[in-house]
């Protein structure tokens, strides 16, 4: 019966088409809408890196002024000052950590067609590589000797290594970086997690980092970081005092073997930080945070305002759709009373009406999540016009797909809950009479 | 005026009302607080960036690749605020070391007296090695702008020279200082007894931050006289003749290339261009309200459009009968009026209480701003109209059935 009922559903949605059009379009637009901005907010909110996301941590001490302190108060900054990274990548009882800050350099092609370009670049250390996941299209992460030595190696990612070197493999090509040559020992495959959660503060650009060099060199030519740099007092000019003062540049993370281990890592943090207040280095008596991967994304803010502000404005807006869509439903079936009963008459049971009208509405639902897919692609698409980062963020995964057509068979079976319930009250002896 | 026939008529076929009034309630709710966030958009992204002509005024950071010392490095910054100036078409120029809305740029934080517990708040520091004030074409307000000889030559890798002069924005002034002149006044960079003070020489009506965040710290601005050099760059703001940017932008780049023997990393941004940035996000979220706001119309219209047609068909019979026994056309059309307005009534009602409830939710849950209390009258309003001229149709309609048929029983 129910290959009977479905093509019946489908004959039905000709018998009144301005009215099944409506029908399928509002329920589309609700659906899309919803859809678009469920999507952005799956991709904003999904974990980037799932399987590790719980070991992952970011470090948060406080080594702000004591003055004016208020225990609880939103940091002013979250990142690390450059004593801390060190002491900690020195000594620290996680499987591996690393720190690292964003900079610039200016990039002299080897081919003369190309001018000089300012390139916007990561340097963290060769544990970022592991820990991250990150993927290698040609060579791989400099040697821990590389590192110590501050050497002047560099990693491209795919679109700069092509820019300049085409499809060829660049690993041991020289290139000129700040006036000095550096060799090239690995190209990035594509790596685009969204968001970009291994730096969220001073966030560079929305495609990803175009080079990676060690720390130890970028400190070594004295790199000024980009992106943020907040000192609570005044300090001396000159590369050296900005290593040796408080001000945080520098962004840490810490992989545990196991989310088990985060109880042992927080105590050393907080032995460490006593240590340091003993020192008198740490002026506040701040408690030590530890943030996973999500929780990161939490704190930071992630998902802003406006995007939960946009997923909720289409879900009220699913939901006017879908009453609209109850009151058109009422009015298409109400027109049909007089088949239901002569159906009934026939010796259809109430069970056998209910089904035949809910598949059809939810042939209604499947149409309407036709339409809604293709609206949504084109809400995604303008939604992607807000700028770069969102461009990226706004597509739509399998996931997504499925979720349409779920969205929109839910919408409509629960819209024609009430019109096909009404439907099977008709008594079939006072339709029989008016005929 | 029959209130009462049509209210029992109404109750005992209760549905499609009720499912009306739902949608107006809903409409009418979602569209007061998005209208009310475009409107609050709106404002952020028309502030004043204090700039007398934002169209004509752009900015280059320059960095050339050669090896050169400090003092190199200075004389190739004089030389190639000259080139600039020599372009035919330029205005004014000033080096400057961050812009307005280029979402670039450090804050300070700031206070009256550095005995104070907490800073007073935080403001963009803007060095200028020339007159910004000018090139910008900032309104002055009081005091004065800096002179040539307050201006220090400035080497960033070892000079820790702190400033002595400073100009402040209006609204830092006011809050610094409120109701008293701020010229003569010291400013201090945050609390604490190693805090500087600088003496204020000069206040400027407007100037919004490099961040042009929303709140205080967005119209809190300090220009500090500074000729920075020793980083291997410089920014120059560039204001040219009104209407002359884009071939002024042309024949400086040019300019400036072929001044320098070596070859240069040149990026180029214009003001106009910033401000769009910087907006991008609040206007894409405004057009996104706006164009869901005029779906929830067309929808509700619709709603209400498709339940009086269905009315006025399931009560031919009744109409007609009415009609025979002498009810004349706009008996008819008053009746289906009120009773639509009766609906629209209860639906408006329900919005408004829906209408707060939301904004209380988006209020704490998402530091949304309060909903004053005129969009939900005009959005009552609003939807009264429609319910009456959307009722108007179908109503006529129906006023038009003769009676004759539609009591023939068939």
């Amino acid at each position: 019966m129910f290959a009977y009922y479905f093509k019946l559903g489908l004959r039905n949605l000709r018998r009144n088409p301005a009215l099944t059009a409506l029908m399928v379009l509002i329920l589309a637009v609700g659906v899309a809408a919803s859809v678009s901005t469920l999507a952005i907010l799956h991709v904003m909110s999904g974990d980037p890196i799932p399987g590790k996301s719980d070991r992952l941590f970011v470090p948060f001490i406080d080594n702000g002024q004591p003055d004016g302190y208020v225990l609880g108060a939103e940091p002013v900054d979250m990142q690390m000052a450059y004593p801390d990274a060190m002491n900690l990548l020195r000594k620290h009882p996680a499987e591996r950590a690393t720190a690292m800050f964003g900079t610039g350099m200016s990039i002299e092609p080897p081919r003369s067609d190309i001018p000089a370009f300012q390139a916007y670049g990561l340097a963290p250390t060769r544990a970022f590589f592991a820990m991250f996941d990150v993927p290698f299209l040609h060579g791989q992460p400099w040697t821990a000797d590389d590192e110590a030595r501050g050497a002047n190696v560099v990693i491209l990612n795919r679109t700069v290594a092509e820019k300049l070197f085409g499809d060829a493999n660049p690993v041991g090509q020289r290139l000129i970086m700040n006036r000095e040559p550096f060799t090239v020992v690995g190209v990035l495959g594509d790596w685009n997690p969204m968001p970009r959660y291994y730096k969220l503060i001073g966030s560079g650009p929305a495609t990803g980092e175009e080079f990676m060099i060690p720390m130890a060199t970028a400190v070594r030519k004295e790199l000024t970081p980009y992106g943020s740099v907040n000192c609570s007092q005044v300090r001396d000019p000159g590369y050296a005092s900005l290593l040796a003062s408080e001000c945080t540049w520098i962004q840490f993370w810490f992989e545990t073997r196991s989310a088990f281990e985060r109880a042992e890592l927080q105590s050393f943090l907080e032995n460490y930080a006593g240590e340091q207040r003993k020192l008198g280095r740490l002026k506040r008596n701040a408690p030590i945070e530890l943030y996973d991967v999500m929780a990161w994304m939490e704190v930071r803010k992630v998902v802003g305002n406006d995007t939960k502000l946009s997923a909720w404005l289409a879900f009220g807006f699913l939901i006017l759709c879908l009453v609209n869509t109850v009151g058109l439903l009422l009015a298409k079936f109400s027109a049909r009373a007089p088949e239901v009963g002569i159906r009934r008459a026939l010796g259809a049971s109430r069970r056998e009406i209910f089904q035949q009208f809910l598949i059809e509405t939810g042939v209604i639902g499947l149409a309407g999540g036709l339409l809604g897919l293709l609206l949504a692609f084109g809400a995604l698409a303008l939604i992607g016009m807000q700028s770069r980062s969102m461009a990226a963020m706004a597509r739509m995964d399998w996931e997504m797909l499925g979720l349409t057509f779920a969205i929109s068979l839910c919408a409509a079976l629960v819209a024609g809950l009430l019109p096909t319930w009404r439907a099977c009250q008709v008594t079939p002896a006072i339709q029989l009479k008016s005929q | 005026m029959e209130i009462r026939p049509i209210l029992s008529a109404l109750l005992r076929n209760k549905t499609g009302p009720i499912l009306v009034a739902m949608q107006v309630a809903l409409s009418l709710a979602i569209l007061a607080n998005a209208l009310h966030i475009v409107n609050e958009r709106r404002e952020v992204a028309a502030r004043p960036s204090g700039l007398s002509d934002e169209a004509a005024t752009f900015y280059f950071s320059v960095r050339n690749l050669n090896q050169d010392t400090p003092d190199q490095m200075l004389a190739t910054i004089k030389r190639e605020l000259e080139v600039l100036r020599a372009v035919p078409g330029v205005a004014s120029v000033a080096q400057v070391s961050q812009m307005p809305m280029s979402q670039s740029g450090g804050t300070t934080s700031i206070a009256a007296d550095n005995r104070q517990q907490r800073e007073s708040g935080y403001a963009a520091t803007y060095f200028t090695g020339d007159s910004m004030v000018k090139t910008l074409g900032l309104k002055l307000v009081e005091g004065r702008d800096f002179h040539p000889q307050d201006i220090p030559e400035v080497n960033e890798q070892t000079n820790a020279e702190v400033p002595t002069l400073v100009i402040v924005t209006k609204p830092l002034a006011d809050k610094l200082w409120p109701g008293a002149p701020a010229v003569g006044k010291t400013m201090y960079f945050g609390t604490g007894s190693s805090a500087t003070g600088a003496q204020v020489i000069g206040v400027v009506e407007d100037l919004i931050s490099a961040h042009a965040e929303i709140g205080e710290t967005g119209i809190f601005s300090l220009i500090m006289p500074a000729r920075q050099y020793g980083n291997g760059g410089a920014m120059y703001a560039i204001r040219s003749e009104p209407g002359q940017r884009d071939r002024v932008m042309q024949e400086a780049e040019q300019a400036l290339r072929k001044s320098s023997a070596t070859p240069m990393i040149l990026r180029i941004k214009t003001v106009e261009d910033d401000r769009k940035d910087r907006y991008r996000a609040d206007t894409a979220l405004s057009w996104m309200l706006v164009t869901v706001s005029a779906l929830l119309l067309l929808i509700t219209c619709s709603g209400i459009v498709g339940m009086a047609t269905l009315w006025v068909n399931q009560r031919r019979k009744q109409i007609g009968v009415r009609r025979a026994l002498g009810a004349r056309k706009l008996d008819i059309l008053r009746y289906f009026i009120v009773e639509n307005v009766m609906i629209t009534s209860a639906g408006v009602v329900g919005g408004v209480l829906l209408g707060v409830g939301l904004n209380a939710l988006l209020v704490s849950r998402l530091e949304m701003a309060r909903l004053p209390l005129v969009y939900l009258v005009a959005g009552a309003i609003v939807f009264w109209a429609i319910g009456i001229l959307s009722a108007y149709g179908p109503a006529w309609r129906a006023a038009s059935i003769s009676p004759a048929l539609a009591t023939r029983s068939t």
